[in-house]
């Protein structure tokens, strides 16, 4: 396990504007759930911007009609003005805040709980063809984006482009033959704000792949410490790591040189403009084509038209990159659900036999993984499933679990075909046990109750009971509620393997799937995992992926899978008189146990 | 002037640091199977810091001090922008004055405001070069350091950190570090602004600058409180997000699972109250926002209000220029972001100590296994390989109640030979192959190799001399290749082809995608246990070691393919000492020689077939072994 944060970040296709209007149009349909709080959010903003151009204009009634023609009525209205403007400013403000949050959190709500209920949904083809960590990155990275664009990023967007139009609205309607020429200014600050837009996206990139190569030079460096010690590596490992290092630096110093550029522009700018509006001002008061007090406002009305073309420059990769996320998350929303419950899915009865009718299976775009495969198994048979790894026995087990549906022939339970009956009933009949117990993080009687959750304590005691487990889990600190910790390092691979028996104990499936581990655990374990096993079998019908010889020998008939094919079928013993694949597989068992056996 | 940008302005210092700590929330870390300890734990935790922060000081203070010329240079660049920046205001007073109101000539004023633009515009590039660039510098040496020390640190510390807490001091803790250093020269600027925008103001209207500032220290003490209650509502959806983060994780990883017990729903439920928390976190961290904000905004208002109506009154009265209200008006809003930064310098400075301390705690670990001062080379002709442990007590957890994991072993090994050690699990195998390398120090007793005591050895000689596979194997993200030369990155393919077929691996490792050149790892091919193990074995090969310990090196290996395997190990066997771990009889009886251990005492030893006629405690091993393996069927 290691970083996730590299997928799905650097693949930050920008999209195109046709692209973008998909997307937002898309987010406006989800959001009309919450449209009245939206408008209400949108109005307080406007409010607000309203509000931050009046100081301006209210300087200005003071000095034109109360200072400069010696009225203090004057005066004093513009300062009650101010008050009131403060308070609706304020106001406005900690509500437009508010407001925002309000419909942008539960939104991402929503698309949190939407897009993971489309995950869970999606068939085990899925899950092996997408990466662990992309998947995760979408609920993590890209949603956090999307977070990051609520707390704060939103507001100042929209804010600084409401802003951006009032204030030139506003200043061309105070005198446009001088807003005319301080908006010569403006091609220079909006070219370099593009460039700016531009460079810094490419460097912000750069460094947060920089940042990623660093950290998992630094994660690899500790987890892998004792490697490099026992082959005295040290020093090596330390000047690679240097050098990665000294890349991110590089990264992060280009960036800040972009940064370094553009915002004296910006600041240059403002003082330029000012000059010209005190200047050329100055000259038309002088002509009596202006007031005094429109000066002023002008003045103090220029610093908020480029600060927002700074503050939208630098958003705008924020934007932008919550946008892609956006994309992508409704990219994940689109996946059709391969394996879904059809119309009028029914219920089936698990004590029935097993038809395997000339089932074949390949993955998308990729080669047959079976084919032609034909196979009964009578209820409560037990069948072993042998053969090289990747030669497509685990598969087969998996699509009678329904992970997969075949692509070619049927495979019926019953009568019923595994594509009518309703997922959820499937499930229920059907367990696939996986032996490596895979833990959640919580209790040990949790992590059982994943089979059932709706389980009662006492239920979950006897499933442990019925395996002959009980007691071991009893003895642990905490009894059954003992946390399992940092995927269940308090538990042996054994225990994991207990566990994982117990949840099929608790689900009590009429079929059970047991897929065996390959790594072997303590020997006083091994022998306590083994009869929880056998006592689990009892009276279902099964299905082992087997690994070892000892299980394929308990079973009532072995099958053996090799080139996606039934190759071999009966039991142990016809099988390795046949002298055939299976035979041969037995005796380099055999031999590999050593023959002190 | 509008204030309004002001007050998001310095939320985050640079956006590139939010994608940094998303890392830090998705990142799984990889943690010892236990936890051992020899009192090598770091006493500090994320949440509080063990011992006075004077030590985070002065790492800041003697970092800092590495930098000085940069650090002088950013607090001039600071100096000569707040001169700029301050002139402004003044020169549009006085040509408001001046030139407006009295018809005197403007071009003098408008061209010195365009000067002074400019000169502050140019040291605001400067200045904000410098303090990143130090701070970075700083930072990029410090986490270096970090790197390179805890490489040479030993494996009872690396036993009792797990990597993640390790990662968070050579991440998180850097980054606020860094996030102060860059604020310094900041600050000193922002304080210069403050300090002479005061004092102009006073000189100009000293009633006026009194009643207009009087709100405005009020935005510091909010700023302070603000960032005291936004960080923790922060962490607290970063927190949340990660508790989200780790449902998705675990069900992604377990969807096996998920999906053979159809428990879609309740995976989907604990998705809904995480997503509830964060959503509730996210709210209370937006109310915080909501609360301090626009109080933050109001404050300048009545500041600039003040000097409309007292400042406009006294215009009226003749005692003051439309300028000077003017300039008082941009002046009050200049105050603002500096004042609201002075504030945070607080909160980082506490942060960056605490950071401090954590790190240094690291820096200041020494490691407890060094070089000898006068090493003694191992012989480089005779017999090589030859082991031997004299009386060596080990034990984990000394001073613990407990017998001791070694108790007084000796034993030798020839040139050459290869022993099986067999025994229960915590008997001391493993122990035994860990004391040879020296990754733990023997409490007692002596071990030497080819006559030299380790202690006496050079680590580098002694780790190349001794090769262990472990049984947790770990690969770099790299290819099948790099990580097979792992010991010597310049051996040419022949010799990484030869290690990989001494170790059974070479028929895969062809059958991938892109052979030897296959990428492996966290963003690479994914292979096997087994696959993983005959890796590390070819790693060991390569290696070349005089002795060579296999510390239970196959027990990943699919029993059907082991035996192809063990033909090579023979092999491999045949030209050094080897210790081998096994739990198979197969594999066992490839050695010379047997070693049966019990509870740290060696209690048998002979060949297989000796120990198998002569010790009933072999015996029970080797048939509870067995029973692992097969399930006693066979």
């Amino acid at each position: 396990m290691g970083w996730s944060m590299t997928h799905g970040t650097t693949d930050d296709a920008r999209l195109g504007v046709a692209g973008t209007g998909a997307v937002l149009r898309r987010t406006f349909g989800y959001a009309r759930a919450y449209r009245r709080a939206g408008v209400a959010a949108v109005g307080l903003l406007v409010l607000w911007t309203l509000t931050l151009l009046g100081g301006p204009l209210l300087v200005r009634h003071g000095i034109d009609e109360g200072i400069v023609k010696g009225d203090s009525g004057q005066l004093n209205l513009a300062i009650v003005m101010y008050v009131v403007l403060a308070f609706v400013s304020y106001a406005s403000f900690r509500f437009a805040i508010l407001q925002l949050a309000k419909v942008g959190e539960a939104f991402l709500r929503d698309m949190r709980t939407r897009v993971f209920d489309k995950l869970l949904h999606q068939s085990m083809a899925f899950f092996d063809r997408e990466k662990a960590g992309v998947l995760v990155s979408r609920m993590t990275s890209d949603v956090d984006s999307l977070q990051e664009l609520i707390q704060f990023g939103l507001i100042m967007f929209t804010s600084a482009a409401l802003l951006l139009a009032g204030t030139t609205i506003l200043l061309f309607l105070l005198s446009w033959k001088l807003m005319l020429l301080c908006l010569v200014a403006m091609p220079m600050v909006a070219a370099a704000s593009f460039k700016f837009q531009r460079d810094s996206n490419e460097a912000y990139l750069l460094v947060r792949d920089r940042i990623a190569d660093t950290l998992s030079g630094l994660q690899e460096g500790l987890s892998g410490v004792r490697v490099v010690q026992a082959f005295a590596r040290e020093h090596v490992e330390s000047a690679r790591f240097s050098q990665a290092n000294h890349d991110l630096y590089r990264t992060h110093m280009a960036a800040v040189r972009i940064q370094c550029w553009y915002l004296p522009i910006v600041e240059f700018a403002g003082a330029a403009t000012t000059a010209v509006a005190l200047g050329v001002g100055g000259w038309m008061v002088s002509e009596d084509a202006m007031t005094i007090g429109t000066i002023v406002a002008f003045i103090l009305l220029l610093s908020s038209l480029f600060e927002p073309v700074q503050q939208l420059s630098q958003l705008f990769n924020m934007v932008q990159s919550a946008t892609a996320s956006l994309n992508k998350l409704y990219t994940l929303l689109d996946e059709p659900v391969l394996v879904a419950d059809r119309p009028n899915a029914v219920v089936a009865d698990g004590r029935s036999p097993i038809t395997i009718e000339g089932v074949g299976f390949s993955y998308v775009g990729g080669g047959p993984v079976l084919s032609d495969v034909d196979l009964q198994i009578a209820a409560g048979e037990r069948v072993a499933f042998v053969g090289p790894t990747g030669a497509g026995k685990s598969t087969l087990a998996k699509l009678i679990a329904r992970f997969y549906d075949p692509t070619a022939g049927s495979i019926r339970l019953g009568d019923t075909d595994l594509r009518d009956i309703s997922v959820r009933a499937l499930r229920s009949e059907i367990v696939v046990v996986p032996q490596e117990g895979y833990l959640f993080s919580g209790s040990v009687a949790e992590n059982i109750r994943v089979a059932r959750p709706e389980a009662s304590e006492a239920e979950v005691r006897d499933a442990l009971d019925r395996i002959g487990v009980l007691e071991r889990f009893e003895t642990l600190p905490a009894g059954l509620d003992t946390e399992v910790e940092e995927r269940g390092s308090r538990l042996s691979a054994g225990e994991k393997q207990l566990v994982s028996l117990a949840r099929a104990a608790l689900a009590d499936p009429s079929v059970l799937i047991l897929d065996e581990a390959t790594s072997s655990v303590d020997p006083g374990t091994e022998a306590i995992v083994e009869t929880a096993m056998e006592t689990l079998m009892q009276g279902r019908t099964v299905i082992a992926i087997a690994h070892r010889l000892s299980t394929s020998q308990r079973c009532d008939r072995v099958a053996v899978v090799a080139d996606g094919r039934l190759a071999e079928l009966g039991t142990h013993d016809d099988l390795v008189a046949a002298g055939g694949q299976y035979a041969s597989l037995y005796a380099a068992w055999v031999s590999g146990l050593g023959e002190h056996a | 002037m509008t204030h309004w940008t002001r007050i998001w302005l310095d939320e985050p210092v640079c956006a590139c640091e939010v994608g940094a700590r998303k890392g830090a929330v998705t990142l799984t870390m990889m943690t010892p199977g236990a936890r051992q300890d020899k009192g090598d734990r770091l006493r500090s935790s994320a949440d509080g810091v063990h011992g006075s922060s004077r030590r985070g000081w002065s790492l800041i203070a003697t970092t800092a001090r590495e930098e000085w010329v940069g650090i002088a240079l950013g607090m001039l660049a600071g100096l000569l922008y707040t001169a700029g920046r301050v002139a402004v205001p003044l020169l549009i007073q006085l040509g408001l004055d001046r030139g407006v109101q009295e018809g005197g000539p403007l071009l003098p004023w408008s061209l010195a405001i365009v000067g002074a633009g400019l000169f502050s515009a140019t040291f605001l590039g400067f200045r904000r070069y410098l303090a990143f660039r130090n701070a970075r510098i700083i930072e990029a040496r410090l986490r270096d350091r970090i790197f390179a020390h805890v490489q040479r640190l030993h494996f009872s510390f690396h036993d009792a950190n797990a990597t993640g807490e390790l990662m968070s001091r050579g991440n998180t803790d850097l980054q606020h570090f860094q996030n102060f250093v860059t604020l310094v020269p900041l600050t000193f600027g922002n304080f210069l602004i403050v300090v002479t925008v005061t004092i102009i103001m006073l000189i100009l209207q000293p009633l006026l600058a009194l009643l207009a500032l009087a709100s405005l220290p009020l935005v510091n003490v909010l700023g302070r409180k603000f960032a005291q209650e936004l960080n923790p509502a922060i962490m607290r959806v970063q927190q949340e997000s990660a508790e989200l983060a780790t449902v998705v994780e675990e069900s992604v990883s377990g969807v096996r699972v998920v999906k053979g017990f159809g428990s879609e729903p309740v995976q989907a439920e604990k998705l809904a109250n995480e997503a509830d928390d964060v959503h509730d976190a996210a709210l209370a961290s937006s109310a915080i926002r909501a609360r301090y904000l626009p109080g933050m905004e109001l404050l300048p208002s009545i500041g600039l209000i003040t000097v409309l109506g007292y400042g406009g009154h006294l215009v009226l009265d003749g005692e003051m220029t439309v300028g000077e209200l003017v300039s008082f008006n941009i002046y009050v809003i200049m105050l603002i972001q500096p004042l609201r930064m002075l504030g945070m310098i607080v909160a980082n400075g506490q942060r960056a100590s605490a950071a401090g301390v954590r790190i240094a705690e690291v820096l200041e670990t020494a490691p407890a296994i060094t070089d000898p001062a006068t090493p003694t080379p191992l012989p480089r002709t005779g017999a090589l390989g030859r082991v031997e442990l004299r009386n060596v007590d080990f034990d984990y957890h000394p001073g613990a109640t407990g017998a001791g994991v070694l108790r007084g072993l000796s034993l030798t090994i020839e040139p050459g030979e290869s022993v099986a050690l067999v025994g229960p699990t915590g008997s001391g195998k493993s122990t035994i192959a860990r004391l040879l390398p020296r990754f733990y120090e023997a409490d007692g007793g002596s071990i030497m190799i080819d006559g030299v005591d380790i202690q006496k050895i050079q680590r580098r000689e002694l780790r190349k001399a001794v090769s262990i596979v472990f049984e947790e194997t770990f690969l770099f993200s790299s290819s099948i290749r790099d990580n097979i030369a792992f010991a010597d990155p310049e051996a040419d393919l022949d010799a990484v082809v030869g290690a990989a077929a001494l170790a059974g691996a070479d028929e895969f490792i062809r059958e991938l995608p892109e052979g030897y050149d296959t990428e492996i790892g966290e963003r690479g091919f994914s292979l096997s246990g087994g696959q993983r193990q005959r890796i590390a074995i070819a790693r060991a090969i390569l290696a070349d070691p005089r002795v060579l310990v296999l510390d239970d090196a196959t027990s990943a290996v699919d029993p059907t393919k082991e035996h192809e395997i063990r033909d090579a190990l023979g092999e491999v066997m045949e030209r050094r000492t080897t210790i081998v771990i096994a739990h198979r009889p197969a594999t066992i009886a490839l050695a010379d020689r047997v070693v049966l251990l019990v509870e740290g005492c060696i209690v048998a030893s002979g060949t297989h077939e000796e120990l198998l006629a002569s010790s009933s405690r072999y015996r029970e091993v080797l048939a509870a072994d067995r029973d692992a393996e097969d399930g006693g069927a066979v």
